[in-house]
């Protein structure tokens, strides 16, 4: 497929700049209920895209038809497209300084996934799934299983020329239980689809659906009698499934440089990280430490190289709660380095597109909260000496406080400053100790403020990289597969129970 | 674009093939593009073409579905050959009883138009040239798709349909405001861009310099675009079959009652002719006109085969492609409109505000339907009838079934609306809510 990217790439007359990707993709998705079978389906989608840059504009077109007429129809369509936007150009596209690059990645697996058998994975999703039923109240039981396979090849005329092969799976349970106008959820090991990782097989067996099963039925039919969760300022301590979207929201779509200059303004929005506050900016306190990484084994951003063949990178956005970076493409890096000359003329390598048949755009690899080290946090006086060791050792910390896990409902604003989240779960902390289980727990705070009320964030062993599948943006719309790697951090007097359930 | 006939060949071609006792397959093939328009030029441009097929195979009640985008020979039997292969694993489904047998559809108009990138260029110029006169900067996108769909099975169903629509989207931004318009159309010169980009100049300047306000429960008038995003997860979650009959949906168990203000309508209409006509769903069903709440009665909740065979009632036609996780859901809802204009509405208002829009709205409970979500692109505070000054965004609580209940007047007529986030509601009329919780403050 390299080489059939390579003639495609040889077709296009002489442009400023080109590069053709063709992507495959394959998904198998399982998902049951109530002990039935509901979804059993497998899909592939094939297809290249030829992007070129002319007269100083960009040009795309995508097709299913990978035939000698396709492709003649295809690459004279981007040229035209391009010609097309060039009288209403401001200013020329730029690329950046990155040099061509050739290689190869295959995401690291233990078990391929395709190749177990379906046989097994609807008996172990039936069996988790039964495990859930433990009370007459539970009205839904669902599991649920998918694994990704995305072949990409890309060539540029600058001379990349990348191979790569990506494989992600994903599983999890939910049990939904209703006593009359009561209804409560609990999933494991996250919501909305469960944990998701580069990762084969192996994942699944690690997740141990069955074992947790009963005890996610049991929490979900004990929330219905559950007392709500107290409303006030409370010290909150974020379990690391829900930190992990916390981070997506407020972190790591505020650092998208397409949406700080202006490109989202007409969907998703802006953000309030303009660029007069890069390396300035106290966008946390000083233990906050937020990373762009596409290396970190597992994480669902976890690549060789980005669908611009920028290679995968470890970038510090906030490096001792300060701003540092952006998440970067290689012709906004260049409109940045216009801004302020102190920034480097060199994509961070975070672009990627959802598939054959969309532009590559600015995306999350893996937007990760560095686990606390004790060296760093404590004797600096106001960080918790439980910076950087266990769960149970922050709870100890607490005297009193809200523990919530699970996320259940998120929204933020366009400047990603007003956000909103609520859990599945949440447990009251009273002088150190896990006390009586909450039902409905929601927080909401302004984003700088919030991080900066962060004096405490677990150690490397609570660490785990979530998995974020569903991040929508873009138009024509794009849903990609993020990374979040948190542990469970506490934040300082946060605004928490603020819905009247009633109205 | 391939045209029925060829279509029905490949369909045929692939029933042939099946070995199954039933058989279904669904088609589809689409060119699109788009122009996408930032800081007043345009950024992100783009065509595409695609072609999809999907085969539902039932052996012994036992169901795989395969999907690829290749409809060559040796694709479509790896297809049929491989669903085969994937029932042959599954466990069989006790409530599943067979795809549905073939029934009349109404004949809808199959035109379609597809723009070149210069017309789409030019409607995204007229907006580009108006926000420079008013010194603001726009962004947006101009997008033109055309589709075909076709469902046929085993039991002699085949429906087809071709259509278009081209939808233009603006947001333009001051110094300290924002204004939102959009409009949609079959054909790209039926598209009013010149009102697209009036509008969404006279918002931002309207909404200069916005003033704090402080939350808490307000008088609403929501117009038609916040009165789609608001009841966008209450056509997912309530009058679904699926979650109806799991008693999590705010109308389980209320067939017959009154759940609304009883100057609540709600219709599910796939031939209004405001809206783009889907004459069939993704299983070949025929679509009707439906109410769902009368006066404030729920009359009907929509079903699909499934569903329909399961609790042995009529199936209305609101199939979603197989596999569905889902359940049905009525894609061309629209509230109806009552008998107050917009400023008779606005008149009636002691202090309350204005919203034009909502943003990033999302459920909380989905059996309460408590939902949250924030103001965006101009929002106004009343006083004594008249709008008096834009304030800033605020973030809302709000639980659905309750601002229907508090339903004071609708308008008298329709909006056109262009689906944004994903939802699919293009009817909506202006809306007059007594109560609306607003929960917290944001800086802008």
């Amino acid at each position: 497929m390299l080489k059939k990217a390579e003639a495609i790439l040889s077709k296009i007359p002489a442009v400023t700049y080109a590069d053709v990707r063709i992507v495959e993709q394959t998904s198998e998705e399982i998902a049951t209920k109530d002990g039935v079978v509901e979804a059993l389906s497998s899909s592939t989608s094939t297809g290249f895209n030829v992007r070129v840059l002319k007269n100083g504009v960009w040009g795309f077109a995508a097709s299913h038809d990978i035939s000698d007429a396709g492709i003649d129809k295809t690459i004279a369509k981007a040229i035209e497209i391009a010609d097309a936007s060039v009288g209403y150009k401001v200013e020329d596209v730029t690329l950046d300084d990155w040099a061509p690059q050739v290689g190869s990645y295959k995401t690291p697996i233990k078990e391929d996934p395709f190749a177990v058998s379906l046989e097994e994975k609807i008996r172990s999703l039936l069996e988790a799934e039964k495990g859930l039923r433990v009370s007459p109240k539970i009205v839904i039981s669902q599991a649920m299983y998918s694994a990704n396979r995305e072949k990409k090849y890309f060539v540029s005329t600058q001379g990349s020329r990348i191979e790569q092969e990506i494989i992600w799976t994903g599983a999890g349970i939910e049990a939904s239980a209703v006593d009359g106008a009561e209804f409560q959820n609990r999933s494991y090991p996250n919501s909305f689809r469960g944990q998701n990782q580069t990762k084969g097989f192996e994942l699944f067996r690690e997740l141990k659906l069955a074992e947790n099963a009963p005890r996610v039925g049991q929490e979900a039919v004990d929330l219905l009698t559950a007392d709500t969760c107290p409303t006030g300022e409370f010290d909150l301590i974020l379990d690391g499934n829900q930190l992990a979207l916390q981070i997506h929201e407020s972190c790591g779509h505020a650092v998208e440089l397409d949406r700080v200059l202006g490109y989202e303004a007409s969907y998703a929005g802006t953000s309030f990280l303009t660029p007069e506050k890069l390396f300035d900016f106290q966008y946390g306190s000083a233990i906050v430490n937020l990373t762009a990484d596409a290396t970190v084994p597992g994480g669902l951003g976890t690549f060789g190289y980005d669908d611009e063949g920028t290679p995968a990178q470890r970038t510090f956005l906030v490096k001792d709660g300060k701003f540092q970076d952006y998440i970067t493409s290689r012709d906004t890096a260049p409109k940045l380095q216009k801004i302020n000359p102190r920034y480097k003329n060199k994509s961070n390598g975070t672009v990627r597109a959802s598939s054959w048949s969309r532009l590559p755009m600015i995306r999350m690899t893996n937007i990760n909260l560095e686990p606390g080290n004790p060296s760093t946090g404590s004797g600096q006086g106001q960080f918790s000496p439980a910076h950087g060791k266990s769960l149970e050792e922050l709870i100890a910390d607490t005297k009193y406080g809200i523990f919530m896990s699970t996320n259940r409902s998120w929204s933020i604003d366009d400047k990603r400053f007003n956000f909103q989240f609520g859990t599945e779960i949440a447990w009251e902390i009273k002088d150190g100790k896990l006390g009586r289980m909450l039902k409905n727990p929601t927080y909401q705070g302004i984003t700088p403020e919030f991080w900066n009320s962060c004096d405490a964030i677990c150690g490397p062993d609570e660490w785990t990289v979530w998995g974020t599948p569903n991040c929508g943006k873009g138009q024509p719309s794009q849903v990609m597969y993020t990374g979040h790697g948190a542990a469970p951090a506490r934040f300082k007097k946060v605004k928490i129970g603020v819905v009247d359930w009633k109205k | 674009m391939l045209g029925e006939q060829k279509l029905k060949q490949i369909a045929e071609k692939v029933l042939k093939l099946s070995t199954a006792e039933e058989t279904e397959v669904l088609l589809s093939v689409s060119t699109n593009s788009l122009t996408r328009f930032a800081n007043n030029e345009i950024h992100q441009n783009m065509a595409w073409d695609n072609l999809g097929i999907s085969v539902r195979v039932v052996q012994d009640k036992k169901i795989g579905v395969v999907g690829t985008n290749a409809l060559d020979d040796a694709s479509l039997k790896e297809t049929v050959d491989q669903a085969i292969a994937l029932a042959s694993f599954q466990q069989p489904d006790p409530d599943f009883v067979s795809l549905p047998k073939p029934h009349p559809i109404k004949p809808v108009n199959n035109e379609m138009f597809i723009a070149t990138e210069d017309d789409l260029a030019k409607g995204v110029n007229t907006v580009i040239l108006k926000a420079k006169e008013a010194h603001l900067i726009a962004s947006g996108a101009f997008a033109n798709d055309a589709s075909e769909l076709a469902v046929a099975n085993s039991h002699g169903v085949w429906a087809y349909y071709a259509g278009s629509s081209s939808n233009l989207s603006t947001i333009v931004l001051g110094k300290d405001s924002s204004g939102f318009a959009a409009d949609v159309a079959r054909k790209t010169s039926e598209v009013d861009a010149v009102h697209v980009a009036e509008t969404a100049v006279r918002l931002t300047q309207e909404s200069v310099d916005p003033q704090d306000i402080e939350p808490g429960e307000y008088e609403v008038i929501l117009e038609p675009q916040a009165v789609s995003e608001m009841l966008a997860f209450f056509q997912w979650y309530g009058p679904n079959a699926r979650i109806y009959h799991e008693n999590s949906s705010c109308l389980s168990g209320k067939m017959g009652q009154k759940v609304f203000n009883e100057k609540v309508t709600l219709i599910d209409d796939p031939f209004h002719p405001e809206v783009f006509p889907m004459p069939f769903d993704y299983e070949g069903q025929p679509k009707e006109t439906l109410t769902l709440v009368e006066n404030g009665v729920l009359k009907n909740i929509v079903y699909d085969s499934y569903y329909a065979e399961k609790f042995k009632t009529r199936n209305t036609g609101h199939g979603l492609p197989a596999p569905n996780t889902m359940g049905p859901i009525p894609l061309h809802m629209y509230l109806a409109p009552g008998d107050k204009t917009r400023e008779e509405m606005i008149s009636s208002v002691k202090r309350g505000l204005l919203v034009t829009r909502l943003w990033y709205v999302r459920v909380l409970n989905p059996k309460t339907l408590n939902v949250t979500g924030m103001t965006r692109d101009g929002t106004f505070l009343i006083e004594d009838g008249k709008i008096v000054k834009p304030v800033k965004n605020m973030r809302f609580n709000q639980s659905i079934p309750e601002a229907l209940q508090n339903v004071v007047n609708i308008e008298n007529k329709l909006t056109r609306l262009a689906s944004f986030e994903g939802e699919m509601i293009n009817l909506m009329p202006t809306v007059h809510i007594s109560k609306w919780q607003f929960s917290s403050k944001t800086l802008f």
